[in-house]
């Protein structure tokens, strides 16, 4: 396995229908922007093995559409798309983001860049209209085989100030 | 498992971070209300607001110690949330781990050339 140079993504959830997931790479703000923003970068690494990019289409300017899909190995295909509000390279873009398998759930999405050093962060909010959306996200499908991180969770929900007792 | 939205929701529970906070002070150990609103600088109503709501959804247990209350952490109810959590870091992380990789690749080809 390939150890990260960087921490791995950070998953907030600052309020009752926001998740703010941020991430570290060592590379340029262009490139990460390109790399974000133009689909034949994203149809390289949108799609996780074994799921498989179907589509990727992107009109990046305001007004513009997106358009992505990828299928499962059980062949279900997945599909988000949604409108650019905000196109302003390479640091921000605000697009709308909708996933055909939660119909309800409507969310702009805020992606927002910041280089230091030659590290690139990416800040990534969802900002769900309503709780009903945001659910969708918190839906918990009973699956409850692990106990054992519970020191991890206690530290990771609770925030940074979180201490536990040795 | 589907819930009902309302603020007997653990996932609602923690998303205040006074809340958090209080959590947060429990770890360590079973505090009164009074001792809470010390290290918060909160006000007694507004922590005994949010301690009812921890209650609520089993977060916290309270017994009486004399005239004190004493709460305590329990943190069972976040079970399902880690469960659900972990899941959700690990697709993150895939994929930004996917990008990532990519991006090296990128710039050494760019090295290369």
């Amino acid at each position: 396995m390939t150890p990260n140079r960087h921490r791995s993504a950070h998953i907030e959830f600052p309020n009752e229908l926001d998740v703010v997931i941020t991430r570290e790479f060592d590379a340029p703000i262009a490139l990460v922007f390109d790399v974000l923003t133009k689909p034949e970068h994203v149809s390289k690494w949108g799609a996780t093995p074994p799921d498989q990019m179907k589509e990727c289409s992107i009109d990046l300017r305001v007004g513009g559409n997106y358009h992505y899909s990828f299928v499962t190995e059980d062949g279900t295909e997945c599909s988000f798309h949604g409108t650019y509000l905000e196109v302003e390279p390479p640091t921000r873009t605000v697009e709308t983001w909708l996933f055909d398998g939660w119909p309800d759930a409507e969310a702009v999405e805020t992606m927002e860049l910041h280089e230091t050093d030659g590290v690139t962060t990416l800040t990534m909010r969802l900002a769900f209209r309503d709780k009903a959306g945001r659910n969708h996200m918190t839906r918990f499908d009973g699956q409850q085989d692990s106990f054992d991180a519970m020191e991890d969770i206690l530290t990771s929900l609770l925030g940074p100030t979180g201490t536990l007792p040795s | 498992m589907a819930r009902s939205p309302t603020t007997s929701d653990v996932f609602n529970a923690i998303a205040e971070v006074r809340r958090r906070e209080i959590l947060d002070a429990l770890i360590a150990g079973e505090r009164a209300v009074g001792t809470i609103v010390a290290d918060l600088s909160l006000s007694q109503p507004q922590v005994s607001k949010h301690l009812r709501v921890l209650s609520e959804v089993g977060l916290v247990k309270c017994r009486a110690q004399g005239r004190h209350r004493l709460y305590s952490l329990e943190p069972a109810p976040l079970r399902p949330l880690h469960d659900w959590l972990a899941t959700y870091e690990q697709i993150w992380n895939d994929r930004l781990n996917r990008m990532d990789e990519y991006l090296r690749e990128l710039q050494e080809k760019g090295e290369q050339q």
